[in-house]
């Protein structure tokens, strides 16, 4: 679905802000990118949708060279979120900016089509429509956002850093809808977050980045457990993994309060019956 | 582009002018350039803004400038040549005249546009702010101002690229060729353009604020502006230069 | 040092008042940590702290502000300033220097800090924000991080008494953050600087704020110090506030009756804990 081959990029001579990356995304996974500022996240994730081209190597999504199509062909196929919703929306209500981004792929989508997707989506976010977006918050004009991205029916979803500025109740909310458009629709989802916990709660896979490299790949559990790695990239695993690494054994793999409480608890069960 | 404004720092002559030395002589040799009717004159003059470019260490930039300025160039010459008719034809309807005219033209727009560019490159414009204040006794309000929407312009087209980048992955043909095209879709992302920039613009007002806007007086900087030999140098060229475009 | 009295107040044209009969009492040296949802009135609580609000922002103001024994009706903006140095959600915009050392020395420039003083308070505030080796690049070649700093550091070169920072953190990695946070705890600490900081990163917040405000619709749902407020991260999680995870085990393993046992708030704590529980 998504290769990078040997992929390098630079924005001037001799600069280099990604290096020799090379990784496959396959369709339906959930891809977390993390790294500290600077380590080349959202170079990378652009690359991917190929608003940059490589200045080496070669990027292939959806079959296509992006080197060689245009991003807006793509667009109906693939779904960006940026950090700051106010780049994405550009129309005066709520129901106009969701038409908008249907209008804009699929051209050959009749009226009626459109105002009936559009409904459905404004009404599953809770959405009259008429809304301003320049008069919401920033929580609130971010999903808007999502909401125009997601009318659309992307088969992949890219994410630069989408919850940077919200609460936790609408943190929760974006990913939330993210992840059941991964699980019901098999929405293939690559996303740069700061927020160990989120990553730790949504995403199955990481890719971790530093210096413009790519220093590991793997699942979010091993790789949160590898110290030197998460010193390498000047990340810190989520509280509970680091709870469970330090009590160690009998203690492998709880990541959550749950499984880490459930853990406890048998332990203490386990301790009681044996004095 | 979004770097023209952008302060090069380095330590050439023209960068340890006086700010307001600086301005002057770009504003001379943009006066020379529309004063003077003679080409060789107006060669000089071009010549001369490339070794100002040079001396300041900021030749690409200029050169950059220079490539930015063909287009229109290009354009202006052709109408220029069309649409004079006295003198002697050379070729078509085209005439000697009509190319003395279309050149002088040409050159006096790019001799009137680098100097200024490059001296914005050169000098940081709290200093030009400062030096305004401090020595021309200029309100510090208008000279914030200024400052602050030269600050801006970067921003500013640095935030229309990001938008236009955002809506590009969302399917707006911003990828065209077709430049027409592009300024059509360029349009509808006014709104979103103007309502971050009020709002970035608020802040600013606000941040200077709580650092003491109100109290800053002529005698508030801390670096001094006094005027050196170079810049008794470069008066004597500016007056040289005018002497020139008059008298040549 | 600073004294809030049933503070109401509603900005020109917004329907619902974003601060509601806010009370509190900040005493000097204090690090408070303000959270709270979207729209809970945390900006304007800053805002109303700083003098901003009603200075800059107009509306309808009841109750009163005291700042260092200045009412912020009364006083000018500026003056306000002179003792509450505020660091602005939005990093970019509130540079307005193309240089850091000018933008340290705007402030020290227009309160009149004599010549002789400006070099020393510039090297100690480069010094403790740790950023001596940025002091002759221009804005534009630094990082978003590095940037924050020498937003952070222009406002220490004033020396406030109160340093006020709305979600300084926003942009910034897990490391940058920390790093932001550890400098505010020195300066708290070091310096008897009071911290006032509005931040939606709860585990920060735990860890390095002895006191925490929580706001809701304008209101204060809960204050006090850190622990006391976490241990309601139950009814927290409920009006959208996220608590720290090693908090929440606390709270999930005396659920399931493993016993009681105060909140923790980092994991070294937690460890402890539950070695305890093991024993």
């Amino acid at each position: 679905m998504i290769s990078l081959e040997k992929v390098s990029f630079g924005y001037g001579e001799g600069s280099s802000t990604v290096r020799d990356i090379s990784f496959h995304i396959e369709k339906g996974e959930f891809v977390a990118i993390l790294g500290a500022n600077g380590a080349g996240k959202t170079t990378t994730v652009k690359l991917i949708d190929g608003l940059l081209k490589p200045t080496k190597g070669k990027v292939v999504i959806n079959g296509l060279d992006t080197s060689k199509t245009r991003v807006s062909e793509r667009a109906r196929h693939v779904g960006f979120l940026f950090q700051n919703p106010d780049r994405q929306i550009c129309r005066n209500t709520v129901r106009e900016e969701l038409a908008f981004g249907l209008e804009t792929v699929k051209k050959d989508m009749s009226r009626e089509d459109i105002d009936r997707r559009v409904g459905e989506v404004m009404e599953s976010f809770g959405f009259s429509g008429d809304e301003e977006p320049f008069s919401l918050s920033r929580g609130e004009r971010q999903r808007v956002a999502l909401a125009s991205v997601i009318t659309v029916q992307p088969e992949i979803m890219i994410l630069d850093e989408p919850t940077t500025g919200l609460d936790y109740r609408e943190c929760s909310h974006i990913m939330d809808v993210i992840s059941d458009m991964n699980r019901t629709m098999g929405t293939t989802v690559v996303m740069v977050c700061h927020d160990m916990e989120v990553v730790m709660s949504y995403a199955r896979r990481a890719l971790v980045m530093a210096g413009g490299r790519l220093l590991a790949d793997g699942t979010v559990r091993s790789v949160f457990r590898d110290t030197e790695l998460m010193l390498k990239a000047s990340l810190l695993p989520p509280q509970i993994t680091e709870l469970s690494m330090r009590l160690g054994k009998g203690f492998e793999n709880a990541d959550t309060v749950g499984e880490m409480t459930a853990r406890i608890c048998s332990e203490m069960q386990v301790r009681r019956a044996g004095r | 582009m979004k770097d023209l404004f952008q302060y090069t720092a380095g330590n050439s002559v023209i960068h340890r002018m006086n700010p307001l030395t600086k301005i002057l002589l770009a504003v001379c040799i943009c006066a020379a350039g529309f004063i003077s009717d003679n080409i060789f004159y107006l060669l000089f003059l071009l010549l001369l803004d490339m070794m100002i470019g040079l001396a300041a260490g900021v030749f690409k930039k200029a050169l950059s400038i220079l490539k930015g300025l063909l287009k229109v160039s290009i354009f202006l010459f052709i109408l220029q040549v069309l649409f004079v008719r006295r003198g002697t034809p050379v070729f078509w309807i085209i005439t000697d005249e009509g190319l003395m005219l279309a050149a002088k033209v040409v050159l006096r727009l790019i001799i009137a546009c680098i100097p200024l560019a490059l001296m914005l490159a050169v000098t940081q414009i709290s200093d030009l702010a400062n030096a305004l204040v401090q020595v021309l006794h200029l309100p510090y309000k208008y000279a914030f101002t200024l400052t602050t929407s030269i600050r801006f312009i970067p921003q500013f087209m640095e935030e229309m690229g990001d938008i236009m980048e955002a809506q590009t992955a969302r399917g707006v043909e911003f990828d065209t060729k077709n430049g027409l095209k592009k300024i059509g879709l360029v349009l509808p992302l006014c709104v979103p353009l103007l309502i971050s920039s009020v709002r970035r613009t608020d802040a600013t007002a606000v941040a200077a604020e709580v650092r003491g806007f109100e109290l800053r007086t002529t005698k508030s900087g801390f670096k001094k502006y006094p005027f050196r030999l170079i810049d008794l140098a470069a008066f004597l060229i500016c007056a040289a230069l005018i002497a020139g475009a008059v008298l040549l | 040092m600073i004294k809030i009295e049933s503070l109401t107040f509603q900005y020109d044209g917004g329907g619902e008042p974003a601060l509601r009969d806010i009370s509190l009492d900040v005493e000097p040296g204090g690090f408070i940590g303000i959270i709270g949802p979207a729209g809970a009135g945390k900006t304007t609580l800053a805002r109303a702290i700083g003098g901003m609000v009603p200075h800059h922002y107009k509306g309808d103001f009841y109750g009163s502000v005291i700042v260092d024994s200045m009412d912020t009706v009364e006083n000018r903006m500026t003056d306000i300033s002179r003792v509450v140095g505020t660091v602005f959600q939005d990093v970019e915009s509130q540079i307005i220097s193309s240089v850091v050392e000018d933008e340290m020395l705007y402030g020290l420039e227009n309160f009149g800090i004599p010549r002789g003083e400006i070099e020393e308070r510039l090297t100690f505030a480069l010094r403790q924000v740790g950023i001596e080796d940025l002091r002759c690049r221009t804005i534009a070649s630094l990082s978003g991080g590095q940037r924050q700093k020498v937003a952070i550091a222009s406002i220490i070169a004033l020396r406030p008494k109160v340093l006020l920072l709305d979600e300084p953190t926003g942009e910034l990695d897990p490391g940058s953050s920390r790093m932001v946070f550890s400098l505010l705890k020195e300066m708290n600490e070091r310096y008897g600087l009071t911290v006032i900081v509005i931040e939606q990163k709860i585990m920060l917040l735990s860890e390095f704020a002895k006191q925490l405000i929580v706001l809701n619709e304008g209101k204060i749902y809960c204050s006090g110090p850190v622990r006391q407020v976490l241990e309601r991260a139950k009814e927290l999680e409920g009006i959208g506030v996220n608590c720290p995870r090693v908090a929440s085990l606390a709270i999930s393993l005396k659920e399931a009756g493993c016993g009681e046992m105060p909140v923790c708030i980092n994991v070294d704590e937690a460890e402890t804990m539950v070695r305890g529980l093991l024993r």
